[in-house]
């Protein structure tokens, strides 16, 4: 166990101050001089041709700039998929989609604008389901594919098949069998500070675009092919981010109002800012990919899980973007969690005319998830076993291979011991229903050091140092509120063998930082951590290279001038002329010292001395390092879909203990508690605060948020009618445990924390519910209306 | 945001004169927590917004055997008011509970009623107290029973330009305790359900009985029938069976974003029973 | 009527009021907010537009000591009212408000975003009930959402606050 002199201490946030005093600037408080406003008209319809759009009356308001459409400007496609259109021209396929936009002085006149434009529409049905959208002679969402072939049907086509072992034969030897339907619901990510962007062209039509992102390189890739299919290829682009209100997974796409904005800036000639409103927030942005799954599973007589099986149906909505990805990341808990020797996992996407979705924390985990571990409870139960029991039968262990999954670090088992623990799972399960209390526990897999689902996994890190021992780190990652830039400094700090005070970080600019593929996957501090560690090595080495050099000579001048104000001071009796090797130094706080002399005061030399006299003189030297680290891990074969997806993984448990208001339906929270293997805690501080606000969404998604729709449209966009928790609704201990693991590919051992917190939450709560009262709601949210009517049922039967 | 004029008159006469000068569509507005919300999204038509925070004699509070409460009472004097939680524990429960401290900080009694929500906070304990608003216009001033005062949903008896300018709650009788509940999707929520019961007793019977619940029917209703069931008798778990069944047929929910008929048929029943316990025990203590 | 109610879709006036202690005044259309005032007039973009209908508490500011959201608040009410913004909590060379100083220290900001309006809810918290309990904290930032913290350290912060603030002497 290393000591180490601030990774793993309470760590305020560099960044906090700034936020705390208003002075951080988020999208939303940037202007630029001769700025313009964009606001953007959004369909009618779910599903509609469109006949005629009149711009006429929007072009002749006074204080308008540029009016455009589909119509009078170059198309630009969108999506990996390339089937969406930055403006929609022939058709709209969801209430979402963006059909004209204007620019104008300030955002009232744009406003105003918008509402002047008239579109003419010839609306047709629309698909609401993916059921609906399979049926026989359903209307197709697009007839064409994006190559211009025509579409026979709604279906993906998107390889989400997997297998290993034999499913079929497992079956026949099971000795217990369940087999269930889940559904979770389309959520919103609700950042607090909405969505948008400034776009500008410089002078040789390069684009500047300040952008709310976490994929700051990917996006100026997405935007490069923009400009190119504007007629400017070759010309580049420039991501600049600001401070981010939250992320949570939208930042990662680009997004049709950030094309619409380059075009009117483009047209204009001038900065053209967006800003969604929260309600254009939560009608236009993507919400969580929702899920209807099929699972089987299957154990033999002493609880050793035999199989498992999967089908899931997904709505696709209108047009594909990670939503449609997320089964990439659904084999993880699929294959792996409480590992079976047969799986089987098919996930079939289907368009439609709902909202198109995209990532949000957890990307499919907690789908998948949600059904995995309400159908263990319900195997354990089958095979008359205690959950608590059941899962340490099958319990992941370090050091093991799972469909391609390398296991290294797993500390699993002391995750559901804790939660057990904590939760008093052997005094309580089973033995509250008189009061209509129970307990619950899920648990969860994720990757954990990084996530290689592009080519590159890379994350690069610049370090300078300047002549005042302040350390510069300039990074791609992005900071979202997670605590990348504080983890960040700690590393940097306790590797180079600086203070965090003397660390700042640069991050979000695509012309200055070091490429990243993008801040998700909980992989931003487990790379850029690992990254500065390479690139702090290689600064010691150059650090100590000089001390050689100029160290004694520094110390010797200065004990010198002492001397001559001092005549009484003795200087020590030490070599000062024959030269150092760069092994002899060390550099500890800021300071460099002889590793023979470590506690001499007047041998050392602060590192701003030391850089100083390195650079202020005849042939002078300052330090600038860098590293580009990439994790050792693989891409998921396409043909099997193995492979080792990340560096390694974090793993799990949550646990709750509810009592049910019988008559009302509701499921109140008496206790929540999670213990997570993290490897190592960077900030300790910034850590917690990851886990409190994970779970906190994941209550949230087991409990109240719904996106609701109808037909297609949005029906609650507004905070009125989406419920998310406030503080009162935290009425009962959170208790959040660290085991600390210490991954040796992990930066000081810690592994990425970003997502996990919210995975097992809505399966800990359901089959704590289902302790309570014997009922199990299998669809979320777990609402008092489902408890009732499932309460009425139970009655009846 | 839609754009309107505004003025801030600072007399009843000042605002009636501007409220019939205006040519296109003006409302008064009090706090505005509800309007201006609903002016920005388009859902209401507003050219002007007549304030009437700078009226003087809006706000006052009497205390006199019955409680007057002037209409531009804001709910913030209502959750400090010691006075006002004895006099009237469920309107304090009702507005401690309403919204959150930002608006109730600006938010008024008379503006939360004047919106006319089925699922106001405030109606349901002024109903069963049978508060009497007087609302006053050009044409000069009236007393209006509360039971008559909602119309449907979002619609009161007020004509365009009249205010409301007090609400005066007869005495609590000596034996009687008076209960506000509601239910949300979260802590924070506009009512799914809310109820305010009533009970004087006399001994262990109830003597007098009003129940009222919210958010089930076009206006906050008063289950006049459930309240004889109950009035007579004594409280018991046989006497609350039979007021759950009756309140589930008398309400007349709808499915809408928030909830379902069926759950809200349950939910009142829940809640006015509870409601019942809880204003029964109240009555005893006092 | 004032000079410049003339009425019509151009109705404006000259408001002035104090901002975090300074006398200040602007020519303001009738149907603006105070929010948008505090953010484009004044260019104190601390306060923040989360939802724009009073239910984030992203906007809130205090005036005369009272919270409130400033997305709700017509400007032409702030006459002759004093304005306490986040900005107005720090002090000379960049000191920060106790309260302030407690977010940092314990956790209670990530995003950021929440964090003005988080602040100025529990300054107006911790005015009137100077060492409230937890349940107390929650109710008093209940007008206020987080995304990121799941609201733990922020009650610890408030807690904090409320600490350093006993310690010190009367303003």
């Amino acid at each position: 166990m290393t000591d180490y002199t601030f990774v793993g201490n309470e760590i305020p946030r560099p960044d906090a101050p700034d936020k705390a005093a208003g002075k951080a600037l988020f999208i939303s408080d940037l202007v630029k001089p001769g700025m313009l406003y964009g606001k953007i008209k959004y369909s009618e319809y779910a599903h509609a041709r469109i006949k005629h759009i009149d711009t006429s009356k929007a072009e002749k308001l006074p204080g308008v700039r540029a009016v455009i459409t589909g119509y009078n400007t170059p198309e630009i496609r969108i999506g990996f998929m390339k089937d969406n259109f930055a403006l929609k021209k022939d058709k709209v396929r969801q209430f979402r989609d963006e059909v004209a936009a204007v620019a104008a002085i300030d955002p009232e006149i744009a406003q105003e604008a918008v509402d002047l434009i008239q579109v003419e529409y010839e609306e047709l049905p629309g698909v609401f389901s993916p059921e609906e959208a399979l049926k026989e002679g359903a209307p197709l969402v697009h007839e064409v594919d994006p190559r211009g072939k025509p579409r026979r049907d709604n279906v993906i086509q998107l390889p989400w098949n997997w297998s290993e072992g034999d499913v079929e034969k497992a079956k026949e030897e099971s000795a217990y069998i369940v087999e269930d339907h889940y559904q979770t619901q389309l959520i919103q990510q609700t950042c607090m500070g909405t969505a948008g962007c400034i776009a500008e062209f410089d002078l040789q039509s390069n684009l500047i675009i300040h952008s709310k992102t976490q994929i700051p390189y990917l996006a100026q890739n997405d935007f490069n092919q923009a400009l190119a299919a504007m007629g400017l290829k070759g010309k580049n682009t420039r991501v600049i981010v600001p401070y981010l209100g939250g992320s949570f997974g939208t930042g990662l796409d680009t997004h049709g109002y950030e094309y619409i904005t380059i075009l009117l800036a483009y047209r204009t000639g001038r900065p053209v800012k967006i800003l969604l409103n929260r309600v254009e927030e939560f009608s236009n942005l993507s919400p969580r990919q929702p899920s209807k799954t099929h699972i089987i599973q299957g154990c033999d007589r002493e609880g050793k899980l035999t199989f498992r099986e999967v089908n899931m149906l997904l709505d696709n909505g209108a047009y594909v973007s990670w939503g449609a990805t997320t089964p990439t990341v659904m084999l993880m808990p699929i294959s792996t969690l409480y590992h079976a020797p047969s799986f089987k996992y098919n996930a079939k996407i289907v368009y439609t005319n709902n909202t198109y979705c995209q990532a949000m924390r957890g990307y499919g985990n907690p789908q998948a998830t949600w059904a995995i571990e309400n159908n263990i409870d319900q195997l354990a139960e089958k095979a008359g076993i205690d959950p608590l029991d059941f899962r340490m039968i099958n319990k992941n262990e370090a050091n093991a291979e799972s469909f391609g999954f390398k296991i290294t670090s797993c500390g699993l088992e002391e995750c559901i011991q804790s939660v057990a623990e904590n939760l008093e799972w052997k005094k309580k399960r089973g033995k509250q229903k008189d009061k209509a209390r129970g307990v619950g526990m899920a648990s969860l897999f994720h990757t954990g050091g990084g996530c290689r689902i592009y080519r590159s996994d890379g994350t690069g890190i610049i370090m300078k140092l300047d002549d005042f021992g302040n350390v510069s780190v300039s990074t791609g990652g992005i900071e979202m509120g997670q605590g990348f830039n504080s983890a960040l400094s700690i590393a940097t700090a306790e590797a180079l063998g600086v203070t965090p005070d003397k660390v700042s970080v640069v991050f979000g600019d695509t012309a200055t930082c070091p490429w990243d593929v993008g801040t998700h996957a909980s992989r931003g501090a487990y790379t850029s951590c690992n990254a500065a560690i390479m690139a702090a090595e290689k600064a010691r080495e150059k650090i100590f290279e000089l001390a050689a050099r100029h160290f004694m000579p520094r110390v010797k001048s200065v004990l010198k001038k002492r001397k001559k104000k001092d005549p009484d001071f003795e200087i020590p009796d030490m070599d000062f002329e024959s030269p150092r090797d760069p092994s002899e130094f060390d550099l500890k706080k800021n300071t460099v010292f002889l590793k023979e002399e470590p506690d001499n005061p007047l041998v050392r030399v602060s590192l701003g001395e030391l850089l100083r006299t390195a650079h202020f003189q005849n042939q002078g030297t300052m330090i600038v390092t860098e590293a580009f680290y990439d994790p050792n891990n693989t891409m998921l074969d396409p043909k099997t879909g193995k492979g080792n997806l990340s560096a390694t993984y974090t793993w799990g448990a949550q646990g709750a203990e509810v009592e049910v208001d019988l008559e009302t339906g509701e499921v109140k929270i008496l206790k929540f508690v999670s213990a997570n293997d993290v490897g190592k805690a960077i900030n300790r501080q910034t850590l917690m605060g990851q886990f409190y606000g994970a779970s906190v969404i994941g209550f949230g998604y087991a409990l109240s948020e719904e996106y609701k729709t109808d037909k297609g449209r949005n029906m609650n966009p507004n905070f009125l009618d989406y419920k998310i928790f406030s503080a009162p609704d935290l009425n009962f201990p959170l208790q959040v445990e660290l085991i600390e693991t210490n991954d040796r590919e992990g930066p000081f051992g810690a592994k990425g924390v970003g997502e996990p917190g919210l995975v097992p939450t809505a399966p800990a709560i359901g089959n704590a519910v289902y302790d309570a009262i014997g009922v199990r709601i299998k669809s979320l949210p777990i609402t008092p209306e489902k408890i009732l009517a499932a309460l009425k049922e139970q009655n009846n039967t | 945001m839609k754009k309107f004029d505004y003025y801030q008159p600072k007399s009843l006469r000042e605002a009636y004169g501007l409220m019939e000068k205006q040519k296109g569509e003006a409302r008064y507005i009090a706090g505005g927590t509800d309007i201006i919300w609903r002016v920005k999204q388009g859902l209401i038509q507003a050219d002007a917004l007549i304030s009437l925070r700078g009226i003087e004699g809006l706000d006052g509070i009497r205390l006199n055997g019955h409680l007057t409460l002037g209409s531009m009472v804001l709910f913030r004097t209502v959750e400090r008011s010691a006075d006002l939680a004895r006099a009237c524990p469920s309107l304090a429960q009702a507005v401690s509970v309403l919204a959150n401290p930002q608006v109730r900080n600006i938010a008024t009694i008379g503006g939360n009623l004047c919106n006319g929500a089925p699922s106001a906070d405030c109606a349901p304990p002024l109903m069963a107290l049978e508060a009497v608003l007087t609302l006053e216009g050009p044409g000069g001033k009236r007393e209006v029973p509360i039971g008559a005062f909602f119309k449907g949903p979002g619609e009161t008896c007020m004509d365009k330009t009249e205010v409301l300018t007090q609400i005066t709650i007869p005495e609590m009788a000596a034996d009687s305790g008076a209960v506000f509940l509601k239910k949300g999707r979260v802590s924070q929520d506009i009512s799914i359900v809310n109820a305010a019961a009533l009970l004087v007793m006399e001994g262990k019977v109830c003597r007098k009985c009003r129940l009222v619940v919210g958010a089930v029917a076009p206006v906050p209703l008063r289950l006049t029938d459930v309240e004889k069931m109950v009035e007579g008798q004594e409280v018991g778990p046989e006497l609350l069976d039979r007021v759950g069944n009756r309140v589930e047929q008398a309400v007349s929910p709808i499915t809408d974003v928030r909830s379902t008929e069926e759950y809200r048929r349950a939910l009142s029943a829940a809640l006015v029973k509870r409601a019942i316990q809880q204003a029964h025990r109240r009555a005893l203590k006092r | 009527m004032r000079p410049g109610d003339e009425g019509g879709k151009h109705m404006k006036r000259v408001i002035e009021f104090i901002l975090n202690g300074n006398g200040v005044s602007a020519e303001v259309a009738s149907h603006k907010m105070l929010l948008e005032v505090l953010r484009d007039t004044f260019e104190m973009t601390g306060t923040k537009e989360g939802c724009g209908q009073g239910e984030c508490g992203a906007c809130t500011v205090m005036i005369d000591g009272v919270s409130i959201n400033a997305c709700l608040y017509p400007a032409f009410e702030v006459e002759g009212k004093s304005v306490t913004t986040v900005e107005g909590l720090v002090g000379e060379g960049g000191k920060l408000h106790p309260i302030q100083e407690a977010f940092v220290e314990k956790g209670g900001i990530q995003c950021g975003f929440c964090s003005p309006g988080m602040i100025l809810s529990a300054k107006a918290l911790l005015d009137e009930n100077p060492a409230p309990n937890e349940d107390e904290i929650k109710r008093g930032i209940s007008g206020n959402l987080c995304r990121c913290t799941g609201y733990v350290q922020i009650v610890d912060s408030i807690k904090e606050a409320a600490t350093r603030l006993s310690g010190q002497d009367p303003a």
